[in-house]
């Protein structure tokens, strides 16, 4: 049996021996639970960094919800994206064009092949949810045992604020989760799970958070002595950042009490001493100057453009001069998220609508860098690539 | 498959919150017509389930001293091939027999003797 702490202990050289594991996974379908705190429920144990689902039965089904949303992102997508230009070419318009969806709308909404690429995508994400939320809700007293055990165990700290306002527009069923960030009791636990469906098998280990950890930009003067994580859900990116920068304070933070929850007793778990509070991005209650590194990872296109020009101005807040903000998120630039063909304007806002995107729109709209400079950032629109291999937009404040 | 909510007493820290609509949509121009997807999608779930639980069972078997190929060159005896047959025939038959079904009554169609 892999011990956690041992091999996922804060430490950059820990991090890259880790690195070399990927590929490694050992068929040790008999590894016992390995529990790092009193109370740690782990009844499938480890696979390295990632708990294995409590159930193989849980786990099988998710692997095959996996490998069809692998299968329909290329076959069934391939078959759905032709007919979609095919529809487009015959009624005279060019597909390459960014046409208004009134033109788009009666050419392809009744294509059967197109709808059933688009229905064996939902079906397959609600099926995930749903199964996940199930079994959660059905154990809940051990889950709930778990997490009590958690709430007050270290090395980092956990930061509940139950008499927080939690605003209408975080409470939407984003990506058609259930009770979506705040509004189930295990919404860290479903979104963990469900979301490595999205990676499409390939952050089993948080290898795409760790990547970004390695990307995060720093400031000039090379001092990181605090880091903040906006919008940290299940906590993967906060946690590699203080793997990362170990003797830094670093903190994430989430809305959903149950995000910052889950993602305290997983960093517990892991033996990793990062800190989570309740709290909204537009309003950290950190103190002025605070932080040397702000980042968030796709939380930006998750709030209306009001709240990002606000969570804009608070990261300038509570940075310190010369600090770097460094939001990773869709494309850069002014265009960010913004349709570029008849197909990706379809594709936007199907996903918009039947994938609960509700602010993917607002986002669009956002003048995202030119915000930035008007806050005062000075900023560098092609930043390091920390996803996607894309340039990131990174903004420093004046020293 | 609605969003189901946790009845517990215990603090759970989660807030009220805005459910989707999705459960409306209609992506086949039929409703039907969708949730015969999503179950067949759930359908193919559930057989890889077995099928992986099959594979865990062969791998421990293999340790055992059972091995894949023991299996794959496994020959069944006249009577088990008999009895197994059987079992394929009733699988396909209550599997498939629907697909031949012949309706021709709406909805609306009168009850009468003649339809009996």
């Amino acid at each position: 049996m892999i011990d956690r702490r041992t091999l996922f202990g804060a430490s950059a050289a820990v991090m890259s021996a880790v690195s070399a594991l990927f590929g490694t996974k050992s068929a040790s379908a008999a590894s016992a639970p390995a529990s790092t705190f009193k109370g740690d429920y782990e009844p499938r144990g480890t696979d390295q960094r990632l708990e294995r689902l409590p159930r193989l039965d849980l786990e099988s089904y998710d692997n095959f919800l996996t490998g069809l949303r692998i299968w329909t992102g290329s076959a069934s997508g391939k078959t759905s994206r032709r007919r979609f230009y095919k529809a487009i070419s015959d009624a005279g318009l060019d597909p390459r064009e960014d046409l208004p969806l009134e033109k788009i709308f009666p050419l392809v909404e009744n294509d059967t092949y197109i709808g059933t690429a688009a229905r064996m995508r939902t079906s397959g994400q609600q099926l995930m949810w749903t199964a996940l939320q199930k079994h959660y809700h059905e154990n809940a007293d051990v889950y709930l045992d778990e997490m009590e055990a958690a709430d007050n165990a270290g090395p980092g700290k956990l930061e509940l604020n139950p008499d927080i306002h939690i605003p209408d527009y975080t409470k939407h069923e984003i990506h058609i989760q259930p009770g979506g960030y705040v509004g189930d009791a295990f919404a860290g636990h479903i979104y963990h799970y469900g979301t490595n469906n999205f990676y499409r098998a390939e952050n089993y280990q948080d290898e795409i958070h760790r990547n970004m950890a390695t990307q995060m930009a720093t400031p000039k003067d090379g001092k990181v002595m605090r880091i903040l994580d906006m919008g940290c859900s299940s906590g993967q990116l906060t946690a590699a950042l203080k793997e990362r920068f170990p003797d830094a304070e670093v903190w994430g933070i989430d809305i959903g009490g149950p995000m910052v929850r889950y993602s305290h007793m997983r960093c517990v778990d892991l033996g990793i001493g990062a800190n989570f509070r309740q709290a909204l991005a537009e309003d950290t209650k950190f103190e002025d100057g605070y932080f040397d590194i702000v980042t968030s990872y796709i939380m930006h296109h998750e709030v209306p453009a009001g709240k990002t020009k606000e969570i804009i101005n608070e990261a300038y807040r509570v940075l310190r001069p010369g600090g770097v903000y460094f939001p990773i998120d869709f494309e850069t630039g002014a265009g960010r998220g913004r349709g570029k063909n008849a197909y990706s304007r379809f594709s936007s806002w199907r996903d918009h609508r039947w994938n609960e995107e509700v602010w993917r729109p607002d986002y669009s709209s956002v003048d995202f860098n030119g915000e930035m400079r008007k806050t005062g950032f000075d900023v560098v629109d092609e930043g390091p690539p920390a996803w996607r291999s894309r340039f990131n937009v990174l903004g420093t404040k004046p020293a | 498959m609605a969003t189901s909510k946790l009845k517990t007493d215990r603090p759970t820290y989660a807030s009220d919150f805005i459910p989707s609509d999705v459960e409306r949509a209609v992506f086949l121009g039929n409703p039907i017509l969708d949730n015969m997807m999503t179950s067949l999608i759930a359908l193919g779930a559930e057989v890889w389930s077995n099928r992986r639980r099959m594979k865990v069972v062969e791998a421990l078997l293999d340790e055992k001293g059972v091995t894949a190929e023991m299996i794959e060159t496994y020959m069944p005896t006249a009577e088990q091939d008999a009895e197994w047959q059987k079992d394929r025939d009733r699988f396909i038959d209550l599997t498939y027999s629907p697909l031949l079904r012949e309706g021709d009554l709406p909805v609306s169609a009168a009850f009468t003797r003649e339809n009996k």
